[in-house]
């Protein structure tokens, strides 16, 4: 009898994810054998675990390790991204307690639920194989469904986590169909195969079924890190879930998406450039104009928040369409930073916010100034970074994306950009005009800031302004992170 | 180099040291006041010294000509972003006169802020750091950082302590600011890049990309995006629509900095970098610098003429005036830009103490109106006394020191373009109708309402008497100043020396 | 290179006609005597009783989708069986893995309450 050869398998490229994984198991049970009541043990216990986690990813910086014959890296740009997922995830689990006790829905499974994106995330950013990036994205995104609808006393929660579905399922069904039109095309599913096979082929923009395969990934992606007009779910579904995931939802599962697409794009269809750059300059034109127009409009500072994440969605797609190492180094530094400014900046909206999701307009900033300044100036900066003004890291990301565009000579495509920024500054500015220059309506208890949420504005306060004034170490580590893309 | 205990980092980051520790103590206000006097008189010490040491420093030579001090150390690697900061003739004169203003918004704020002083404070304290960055960044990212700096705390000042429509008026104020510099940004960025791909180096330093060569089509391009930021600083016709707005609604001392810093920060960006660095441009758009220049002189004085509030009178002047500077720096001539150098000190002064004395007035009567006021030489002759010789010397009076960077702008001009200098010209005479018509109005007519109004109190007094005595100062003996800045300017006008 | 999915497109074309000729053509040439009884959902032969829209209680589902969970996980065990000797400890640890990762859903369902009826 032959026995069927068994292919050398290196745990430790995805020592991290098994990691997380059986703490959230773990957590799962532990959370059914201890009467309800008390949960916050188990998101101290969560936030312990990512940080080992953290610790453990960061152990694999350096050369690339390859397993599993080559479906799974560990390479530096994964580790980059891995640190991104779980900051976005320490961050969301340090102020989750407040909000969902408040809210009256502080179930234990909100914590492995977070765990388990965070899997799905680091498999899509260290998967080499389309199959592992779609797995990866998967266990994401079930659990960001289930997640976005954790309230569910709420009927805006229910309607974000069914829509976040519904419309969830229908673009992963793009990017299968596109990965199985690829596979069609390629005959494998292999990133480093595709790009030799594609390399090889005389004209591959003739290749009718490899370029539609290409479209249909990119708008299955498009949906994913909510580019225009592919868009349309974003609002709704941010504004609907659980604040606390709305800020985890924006940072990670986005940085996710990027992640994918920068490695299946940049690695896989480097000779299709010409083809989707020019794809991507009319995504990145689209994404940041829509949503920073609409922006200008909100009151309910969650959708003001929603449409702004489009917005940077589209300044990150400039740094795509420049398709260059500085682009993609950008990429990287602005998702990075925008863990940071947004998840903070939801931080504070958790503080201003009253049971029911009540006080979540702009308007409810009235007097924050001189009530809380503290608090007041955390989301001043959080502001700031956001509409790109030094010496913030949101500025030197935008820098950073820009100048990768007009290297490129995409100089119309950087115009259009800081023109988009500068019209953010007005909404943004406007949420700093009722802090500081209107006085409040009605006179309300401020709620208590906890320690965990004082821990997670701190360190974001501090993820904003430290890359801002010593950019330097970030943009090493950036720059290492795809040289090897 | 030098011994130099990085005196002009000290000289930029005093202010900000002194923000942080009037924070802790904001909501105190007799501690925050004398601890924000102490960190500004510093400052003015400070470049009072450097003042008075300039030749001696010049005759040590550092390494970039013309300078008096430079600073230089990595900062940003991966870009090639440097932090440079340099200081010759031209910035020193900038830097007195911010030391010297911010000193003066402090002083006309010391009673009129009542309400979270230890917060202005520390806003002014942060701008004060800003504005001199700005006056002393030689790497162009450095400049830009504080470009955009200066402009947060004076968003707030505005906002939180303007009146009217005031938070209209500072949103506008930002967005147009923004705006403009962020299309610089992108110049600069295409400029560093053009640098970097000729010589292979990548550097954000204003010697080193002062070196690249660009085609006529791409310099334009660069330089009008740097122009527009510029222009709409300075303010040139028709960008200046956010300054009466900005003027009219900010607290007395934001008017104070707004006129006598702000303003010239976009000039000052202009002769340091917009004309260095794209020679070629900048004498095509030429013409178009001359237009806009003329065109804001004449619109501003008429519209100025018509105005009722006192501080939009000073306001729309205020245009009037950066005009005279505009005309000195588009002839790129010696004589002119001297005069311009000088004329935005001059301004600074003048037109800080004009909006100091109105904002006195206001305190008083709680009105800027015009027609409210009448007959006050006979109420309170003090303050009519020194608003007259204010006034006189915004109007050029000879003797008094606006005259002697007109006089200078308008002679150097006319070797250039008589056209240009005979139009400006005409200017001069609209802006003594306007005035004569504000002071005859507000001092001399007959008394309309009867308002209890206190004359000067001592503080008040020194310092305008501090004031009149630098107009007149500035306006008998210009030489010491012209001297400071006549080498700079001839490096500036002349290329590299 | 699209030719060698020409054979699929045939049998879609194909498979789509014969659904539609069939249809239509009974409906063209057939003999249309409708009565009460011929118009009735078709239930096993029974008459029907009450209206088609009942409502199912919710444990219904749950119970359904707990079924089909572990049913289909319980069916990778069949291949597994087949290969058992060939795949040898490697395949053990493996479906062992894979078992404990099942079972604490099965625990996690079961502490949950979710298989007590009441």
């Amino acid at each position: 009898m032959d026995m069927i050869t068994i292919p050398a398998v290196n745990m430790t490229p995805i020592l991290p994810e098994i990691f997380l994984s059986v703490l959230a198991m773990a957590l799962l049970l532990i959370n059914v054998f201890i009467p309800s009541g008390q949960k916050s043990y188990l998101g101290y216990i969560s936030f312990v675990g990512v940080v080992a986690a953290g610790v453990l990813v960061g152990a694999g910086w350096g050369a690339p390790v390859e397993s599993f014959s080559g479906s799974v890296v560990q390479d530096n740009f994964a580790t980059f991204f891995k640190i991104i997922f779980l900051l976005s995830a320490g961050l969301a689990i340090l102020i989750s307690d407040q909000y969902m006790e408040r809210e009256g829905c502080n179930h234990g499974e909100l914590y492995p639920l977070i765990l388990f994106t965070v899997v799905g995330m680091m498999l899509m950013a260290a998967g080499t194989d389309l199959m592992t990036i779609f797995l990866g994205l998967e266990v994401m995104s079930v659990a960001l469904y289930v997640l976005a609808g954790f309230n569910r006393a709420n009927l805006k929660s229910n309607e974000a986590g069914l829509k976040y579905f519904l419309l969830g399922s229908f673009s992963t069904g793009f990017l299968l169909y596109g990965m199985a039109l690829t596979y069609g095309a390629t005959g494998t599913t292999r990133i480093a195969k595709i790009a030799a096979i594609v390399g090889q082929m005389t004209v591959p923009s003739a290749n009718i079924m490899l370029v539609a395969g290409m479209l249909l990934m990119l708008t299955g992606f498009a949906f994913k890190v909510a580019a225009a007009p592919f868009h349309m779910w974003t609002p709704d579904v941010y504004e609907g879930a659980p604040t606390p995931m709305t800020a985890f939802m924006s940072a990670g599962p986005k940085a996710a998406g990027f992640a994918a697409l920068l490695r299946i794009f940049l690695v896989a269809l480097p000779t299709l450039q010409v083809e989707w750059s020019q794809l991507l300059w009319v995504l990145a034109v689209l994404t940041m104009t829509v949503g920073n127009i609409t922006a200008l409009r909100q009151d309910n500072i969650k959708r003001m928040l929603a449409y702004s994440s489009i917005a940077h969605a589209g300044y990150a797609l400039v740094g795509f369409a420049a398709g260059n190492g500085t682009g993609a180094a950008g990429i990287l530094f602005y998702m990075l930073s925008y863990t940071f400014m947004n998840i903070g900046a939801f931080a504070v909206i958790i503080l201003i916010g009253k049971k029911g999701e009540a006080n979540g307009t702009v308007m409810d900033f009235a007097g924050l100034g001189f009530k809380q300044p503290a608090l007041a100036v955390a989301m001043s900066v959080f502001l700031f970074s956001l509409a790109g003004i030094p010496p913030t890291a949101g500025f030197i990301g935008k820098f950073y994306l820009f100048s990768s565009a007009v290297q490129k000579g995409y100089i119309w495509l950087a115009v259009i950009g800081v023109l988009n920024s500068a019209a953010s500054v007005y909404y943004y500015l406007r949420v700093m005009v009722y802090m500081y220059m209107k006085e409040p309506t009605e006179d309300f208890e401020w709620t208590r800031i906890t320690p965990p949420i004082a821990l997670s504005l701190l360190i974001s306060v501090a993820g904003t302004l430290i890359p801002g004034i010593v950019p330097s170490v970030i943009l090493q580590f950036a720059e290492q992170a795809v040289k090897l893309i | 180099m030098m011994a130099d205990p990085h005196l002009l980092t000290i000289l930029v980051f005093f202010p900000l040291a002194g923000c942080l520790l009037v924070l802790p103590v904001w909501k105190r206000p007799a501690a925050a006041r004398p601890l924000a006097l102490g960190v500004m008189t510093g400052e003015l010490l400070l470049a009072l010294w450097l003042y008075a040491s300039w030749q001696g420093l010049a005759a040590l030579k550092p390494i970039l000509p013309g300078y008096l001090l430079v600073e230089d150390a990595p900062w940003i690697g991966a870009f090639g972003i440097r932090y440079t900061l340099g200081l010759d003739g031209i910035s020193l004169l900038m830097v007195m006169l911010t030391a010297f203003s911010f000193c003066v918004a402090l002083a006309v704020s010391w009673r009129a802020i009542g309400e979270k002083v230890g917060l202005f404070l520390a806003l002014l304290l942060a701008m004060e750091t800003g504005i001199m960055g700005v006056f002393l960044a030689l790497d162009l990212a450095l400049f830009y950082l504080f470009w955009e700096v200066m402009l947060i705390p004076m968003f707030f000042l505005i906002g939180i302590w303007g009146h009217g429509r005031h938070i209209y008026s500072t949103v506008k104020f930002f967005l147009f600011t923004m705006f403009g510099s962020l299309l610089m940004l992108l110049a600069i960025i295409a400029l560093h890049l053009l640098h970097a791909q000729q010589s292979g180096v990548a550097t954000f330093g204003l010697h080193q990309l002062i070196a690249t060569r660009l085609p006529a089509g791409t310099q334009l391009w660069l330089f009008g995006a740097f122009f527009l930021a510029f222009a709409i600083k300075f303010p040139l016709f028709p960008l200046h629509t956010w300054l009466p707005d900005a003027h009219t609604d900010a607290p007395t001392a934001g008017s104070v900095i707004l006129a006598g810093l702000l303003l010239k920060t976009g000039s000052y960006g202009l002769l340091r970098f917009g004309y260095p660095l794209f020679p070629q441009a900048a004498q095509t758009l030429t013409p178009l610098f001359y237009t806009l220049a003329i065109a804001g002189i004449i619109y501003a004085s008429l519209v100025a003429f018509a105005q009722e509030d006192m501080k939009r009178l000073i306001a729309y002047s205020s245009i009037g005036h950066m005009g005279y500077v505009a005309i000195g720096i588009a002839a790129w001539q010696p004589v002119a830009l001297s005069g311009s150098i000088i004329q935005m000190a001059n301004h600074g002064v003048t037109t800080g103490a004009l909006f100091a004395m109105v904002g006195m007035l206001d305190e008083r009567a709680h009105t800027r109106e015009i027609g409210a006021f009448g007959g006050l030489w006979g109420k309170i002759p003090l303050w009519s006394f020194f608003f007259l010789l204010f006034s006189m010397a915004s109007v050029g009076l000879p003797g008094l020191n606006n005259f002697v960077g007109e006089f200078l702008v308008l002679s150097g001009t006319f070797t250039k373009s008589p056209l240009a200098a005979g139009l400006a010209f005409t200017g001069i005479v609209l802006t003594l109708v306007y005035t004569v018509r504000l002071v005859q109005e507000v001092v001399f007519q007959t008394e309309r309402k009867p308002l209890p109004l206190a004359d000067l109190d001592r503080r008040e007094i020194c310092l305008l008497a501090l004031l009149a005595l630098l107009v007149i100062l500035m306006g008998v003996h210009p030489a010491p100043l012209l001297d400071l800045i006549h080498g700079p300017v001839k490096i500036l006008v002349g290329g590299a020396p | 290179m699209l030719g060698a999915y020409l054979p699929i497109l045939l049998l879609v074309i194909v498979a789509v006609l014969f659904g539609l000729v069939s249809i239509v053509l009974s409906s063209l040439i057939g003999q249309k005597k409708p009565s009460p009884v011929k118009l009735a959902p078709y239930e096993s032969g029974c008459t029907p009783v009450g209206t088609a829209r009942e409502r199912f209680s919710i444990k219904f589902y749950l119970i359904a989708m707990l079924f089909i969970l572990f049913d289909i996980e319980a069916v990778f065990l069949y291949p597994w069986a087949i290969l058992y000797k060939k795949l040898g400890v490697f395949g053990l640890v493996e479906m062992g893995t894979f078992i404990v990762i099942l079972f604490v859903g099965y625990i996690y369902v079961w502490k949950k309450g979710a298989l007590e009826w009441e």
